[in-house]
């Protein structure tokens, strides 16, 4: 084989495999396939219930509500097959709820902290003892949707809230030097007012350009890199596009609520302090007295350790744990090993507290 | 030609060591991004080209919403905002059905209830007395 062949036929190796890249970054793939029934709706809000698969004799009588953040869809508990916290814990015997909060449109933008935990929260979760018939419930916040779940079981901390678990929690906003988010959002550089009088509620795609600019390089370069070295395995190339098709799916964040996380949370740290009032209920943390688990992702660049850990020492529960382990603020969850390590935990946490 | 195998017993990569070096660069690259973005120059950056977008854009923004409305008003269609004002009062409807789905729950609950569970609750009013003779 002459070198004039060997060149040629390496070009056009790499022309297909172009081609394929192509392919592969601009298709959508299914994901949140795990079978479950709409249950309840309120303006974008949906409850769904997952479709149970162990007998309800052998399942375990507290139902649990997932809690995602705003500003996410929240099929990133069930991605794909085979990969899907949601199908894992369904296979494990709970009676599983998922609150998505949708999109919100432009009559939305006044939408608060307030109305998601006094108004929509309150009224999901009668929902869901409605159906299953428990007066007790457990509720997983992830992110912001950890926010949501503290300020609920801080103000209603006595209807039934048994265990309530916190993935990568933005609670704790004191220590500005290593949170780069507080550092943007500085009222000396960020004028959230102008930003909301602008768009009326914070565009998804902002917010994916701040989450994706913390590690530009990572982001924009070595995510497609990973990829490109990987277009033969079809194993990475599938759970590459099931990520990148939640990473893609941006949603926009209600206006009131994005300046009450700017103003009061990363500004004056005012959930930490016992000084954030919602609807005229002052969040105390020291009234939280469901049972706790916290758990933080080690390299998480978003929600930094430092943010999820105080939280543990201002509650009144008794029975508590904070639990690290290695990753980052998604790959903990939806990361190849979060079905051996950060799932089993969980899961291994709350079934005895679950009878 | 001949064709080694490595321990693994793959194919040696030749591009291998190119690999190597461009991850090494990317790391660098990485750890210098990361410093920058958490800097308060970049904040300072940043915050800055939002700011002069968002005083540039705004009279283009609000010509274009001003052109809309009158388009709009022309052709006798609703404007965003009655649409937004439609949307309000839909959820706030939305709310009132879901006080009375929580009520009507609250009723089959009571109405489920066993008769003598239901006897032992229910607390006599107060104020009533009952009459004498009466039955």
């Amino acid at each position: 084989m002459n070198e004039a062949t060997i060149v040629t036929e390496q070009l056009l190796g790499m022309a297909e495999k172009f081609g394929n890249f192509s392919k592969v970054i601009n298709r959508k793939v299914p994901i949140a396939q795990t079978p479950k029934e709409l249950v309840w709706t309120l303006n974008k809000a949906k409850l769904y219930r997952y479709v149970p698969v162990v007998p309800e004799e052998k399942r375990h009588p507290v139902p649990l509500l997932l809690v995602f953040a705003l500003m996410n869809r929240p099929y990133i508990l069930d991605l794909k097959p085979g990969h899907s916290f949601v199908e894992f814990m369904v296979k494990s015997g709970y009676d599983l709820y998922l609150l998505d909060w949708g999109s919100p449109g432009p009559e939305d933008k006044n939408l608060k902290f307030d109305d998601y935990t006094l108004d929509y929260m309150p009224r999901a979760i009668r929902k869901m003892k409605a159906i299953s018939g428990s007066e007790e419930f457990s509720l997983l916040g992830w992110c912001i949707g950890a926010i949501l779940t503290t300020v609920y079981a801080a103000l209603r901390a006595d209807e039934g809230l048994r265990n309530l678990i916190l993935l990568t929690a933005p609670l704790d906003f004191s220590d500005k030097e290593r949170i780069t988010f507080a550092r943007w959002v500085d009222e000396r550089y960020f004028d959230v007012d102008k930003v909301l009088a602008a768009f009326g509620n914070m565009p998804g795609e902002m917010i994916d350009y701040g989450a994706k600019a913390l590690k530009p390089v990572e982001n924009y370069v070595g995510n497609y890199l990973k990829l490109w070295d990987n277009l033969d395995n079809p194993q990475v190339v599938e759970a590459w596009q099931a990520m990148n098709t939640w990473v893609t799916d941006n949603v926009a964040l209600a206006g009131g609520a994005f300046r009450q996380l700017v103003v009061d949370l990363y500004r004056n740290d005012r959930l930490m302090r016992n000084e954030w009032v919602i609807r005229g209920e002052r969040v105390d943390l020291g009234r939280i007295k469901a049972n706790l688990l916290t758990v933080i992702a080690e390299g998480d660049h978003i929600t930094p350790p430092c943010q999820s850990a105080a939280i543990i020492s201002k509650v009144s529960s008794k029975d508590k744990e904070l639990f690290r382990i290695p990753g980052g603020h998604i790959g903990i969850m939806a990361g190849s090993g979060a079905d051996k390590r950060t799932w089993p935990h969980i899961e291994g946490w709350l079934a005895p507290r679950s009878k | 030609m001949s064709e080694k195998q490595a321990p693994n017993g793959k194919e040696p990569d030749p591009t291998d060591p190119f690999r190597e070096m461009r991850d090494g660069y990317l790391d660098a690259w990485s750890k210098t991004m990361v410093d920058t973005v958490n800097s308060d120059a970049y904040a300072k950056a940043s915050g800055m080209m939002l700011n002069s977008y968002l005083s540039t854009s705004s009279p283009f923004r609000e010509a274009v919403e001003k052109v809309m409305l009158q388009a709009l008003q022309q052709f006798s269609m609703p404007s965003r905002a009655d649409l937004i004002s439609l949307a309000e009062r839909a959820v706030n409807i939305e709310l009132r059905l879901d006080d009375m789905d929580a009520k009507l729950d609250r009723i089959e609950k009571l109405l489920t209830k066993p008769v003598s569970t239901r006897r032992r609750t229910t607390q006599p009013l107060k104020g009533i007395k009952k009459r004498k003779g009466a039955r």
